[in-house]
């Protein structure tokens, strides 16, 4: 008797399909999280085997002064930051869902930033809060407000707000984009039932429009807090973790650590790296559980 | 038909001679160099003219240079001798002693004429019995300054082109008042211009042995000499010797502030200077007729060493003690330890070497700037390092941080700098 071929699990096909995903994931992300914890329990020196260290990495992370200044640093911008992203995002979404004159060219508008890389964003603002010909403190002499011209970026009380400005700046644009499209895709009915009840814009906007969306605003908080909570590039441009250390984050200090400090030991800075990713992951988690839906709208 | 078979019997016949002998033209060693300077033009010509040089020298032998910025270099080095795929030469800095800890360096204590080379030069690249690294370019710290605009404010130099402490404030508070900065200096790409003012006041004060101990962590921070070379640069600061854009000024731009846009008075910086200055106007470099000078760091009250100031060893090439032609390499790197290598380098790069070179017989335009600048010098006692050269891992981020950019910056006290660089102590 000739064996049926079970078609409804075809292995074949299935390790076919599977093998080269899974070799890239296993590749490039399993095997350098896996290495990185395994490296943080050694001293990893070129053309020395590892020495295993025990737990001595992480007791000196836990008294170094720097690493949580860094996370200071980062856990301020990653708290504050997606939300002015959030507030700009919706006002400017709901101007175009208005379709207020010129919509289209200031969704062009609003959106570029986005489109360019943290190296270009970094040196533009550069040039804006150059002290001496910055278009930030020029304009501030031009009304009258010389006194509030200052170095933007060489003030250590300044420095990290500044920098929290520019990626506000940056991924406002993105976050409208994607809240005009959760805008579009409401029921016209509820908002049209919302009219017949008299109720007013402000009103509407916080009572109806923002529950109705609050899925996709939670999502890109938890996006834009991961985002921060990882930035590295733009600190590097324009900052280099400096003035005394205002805007170092965590992932400019592990660059430090690996490639800055004299040091080929990368022990350390993998140390850093996983203590780092477990917070991250715990942040992430934590952000998840605190804005659940409790009850699901029904719409 | 038997044509065309004769002709592929030519032609296997030909592929098989060319698999048994190499190609014709093919080269039978490669030596491979990364080296920093990619925007360079000067260097970068002169190091692929050695090149060329010592290819024509030895046939069969080719140099495949690859140019990178600074910073791009030095992360791509680490990663890559951690991989075991480093080049054979690289650029490296005297201060890079993680290199030498790890033991990735040839010893080129045989390889390389040291007779050539100034003794100075060699001590910087000297680790436990060996020496690592060739000595290409080498800079003194200088204070330049606009000769018009100091004739402008009414103040000659004496012969000795040094003035003392109380003058030297003096001048700087009347350039402040007439609305010029005093010196043009900023930190927005470096990690030690911020310094200089206060490295070479503690050079002066402590001496060059106490500096060295001060350096290497075995002198207090809290010592009254030093505590008055750190107020001298505080009176500085509160004077508004630097400019107010002075965090985020690139070292690029602190040329351009000082001889062009908006122009200061003095411009404390290395001797690397005329590799930019000495460009034409349109390239970045100073205006026609511009008059530079160069003056002596002011003696402060009571120094211990007036004369000395700091010289450092920077872009060297060294080779990679896992490079299969190593001793190719240092031959290589050999070649340029001749006087006539170090007069081509100061004429063409405008900075000094540590190769032993002649400035007198150079000529051209730039052979005023070189015979006053040699006789500056001349005068001068040197330490043969930079802060950054001698301090290492957390004291070298702390000085960075706080003597390089905060403290110039008048973010910091006298007091507060002492606790802080105190603090690194082991």
């Amino acid at each position: 008797m000739n064996k049926q071929k079970d078609l409804s699990q075809p292995l074949g096909a299935i390790v076919t399909f599977l093998v080269p995903a899974l070799t890239i994931y296993v590749a490039f992300t399993a095997y350098p999280v896996v290495r990185t914890i395994y490296n943080s329990f050694h001293e990893v020196l070129p053309g020395h085997p590892n020495e295993f260290l025990g737990l001595q990495n992480y007791v000196t992370l836990y008294n170094d002064k720097y690493f949580w200044g860094s996370v200071k640093n980062t856990l301020t911008w990653a708290l504050t930051a997606p939300f002015f992203e959030q507030f700009f995002a919706i006002l400017l979404a709901l101007a175009l869902y208005a379709r207020i004159p010129g919509a289209r060219f200031f969704r062009i508008v609003w959106f570029t930033p986005v489109l360019m890389s943290f190296v270009v964003v970094g040196i533009i603002w550069m040039w804006i809060f150059n002290y001496d010909w910055g278009a930030l403190n020029v304009i501030l002499r031009a009304i009258g407000l010389e006194n509030l011209a200052m170095s933007w970026l060489g003030d250590p009380s300044i420095a990290l707000p500044a920098l929290i400005l520019v990626t506000t700046w940056m991924w406002t644009g993105f976050n409208m984009v994607v809240l005009l499209a959760a805008l579009h895709s409401l029921p016209s009915e509820v908002l049209e039932a919302s009219e017949l009840d008299n109720c007013n814009w402000p009103k509407k906007l916080w009572f109806v429009i923002i529950p109705m969306i609050r899925p996709t605003i939670l999502n890109l908080i938890v996006l834009s807090f991961v985002g921060k909570m990882k930035i590295f590039d733009l600190v590097w441009i324009m900052t280099k973790g400096g003035p005394l250390w205002s805007t170092e984050t965590v992932s400019t200090y592990v660059y430090k650590r690996a490639f800055e400090w004299n040091s080929f030991d990368l022990g350390y800075p993998c140390s850093i790296a996983s203590v780092w990713f477990v917070i991250v992951l715990a942040g992430v988690l934590l952000l998840t559980f605190i804005f659940r839906q409790r009850d699901k709208l029904e719409y | 038909m038997k044509t065309t078979i004769r002709l592929m019997k030519t032609l296997l016949l030909a592929v098989m001679a060319m698999a048994f002998t190499g190609s014709p033209g093919k080269a039978e060693t490669v030596l491979t160099l990364w080296s920093h300077w990619a925007d360079h033009e000067s260097k970068r010509s002169f190091v692929e003219g050695a090149a060329r040089a010592f290819e024509s020298a030895n046939p069969g032998v080719k140099i495949e240079v690859t140019w990178y910025e600074k910073q791009a270099l030095y992360a791509a080095l680490k990663t890559a001798l951690r991989a075991g795929q480093a080049p054979d030469i690289f650029y490296a800095e005297p201060n890079q002693v993680e290199y030498l800890e790890n033991k990735l360096l040839y010893d080129l204590s045989d390889a390389i004429s040291w007779d050539k080379v100034e003794g100075w030069a060699k001590d910087s690249w000297s680790y436990k019995g060996g020496v690592y690294g060739l000595p290409l370019e080498a800079w003194t710290v200088e204070m330049y300054y606009n000769k018009k605009a100091l004739a402008d404010l009414g103040v000659t130099l004496p012969a000795n082109k040094q003035l003392g402490q109380t003058e030297f404030v003096d001048l700087v508070k009347a350039s402040a008042a007439k609305g010029l900065t005093p010196i043009a200096l900023g930190v927005g790409d470096r990690p030690y211009p911020g310094a200089f003012l206060t490295h070479e006041a503690l050079i002066q004060t402590l001496g060059i042995e106490d500096y060295d101990k001060l350096l290497k962590g075995q002198l207090d921070w809290g010592d009254d000499r030093v505590r008055k070379a750190l107020e001298f640069v505080k009176t500085l600061v509160d004077a508004q010797a630097l400019p107010s854009s002075f965090s985020t000024l690139k070292l690029g731009e602190s040329h351009f502030y000082f001889h062009t846009k908006p122009g200061a008075l003095m411009f404390l910086m290395g001797s690397f200077y005329p590799s930019r200055a000495f460009n034409p106007p349109d390239k970045g470099g100073q205006p026609e007729g511009f008059e530079l000078g160069v003056m002596m760091f002011p003696a402060l009250d009571g120094a211990a060493c007036p004369n000395c100031k700091s010289i450092t060893v920077g872009g060297s090439y060294v080779v990679n003690a896992a490079s299969k032609n190593a001793e190719l390499a240092a031959k290589f790197l050999n070649s340029f330890a001749t006087p006539e290598m170090a007069n081509e380098w100061l004429d063409v790069a405008l900075v000094q070497t540590g190769i032993k070179a002649d400035p007198s017989k150079i000529q051209g335009p730039n052979a005023a700037y070189f015979k006053e600048l040699s006789e500056i010098d001349g005068m001068c006692t040197f330490y043969d390092a930079l802060p950054m050269g001698v301090m290492t891992g957390e004291a070298n981020e702390v000085f960075t941080q706080v003597v390089n950019q905060a403290f110039p910056a008048g973010l910091l006290s006298v007091d507060e700098v002492i606790e802080k660089m105190n603090a690194t102590r082991k």
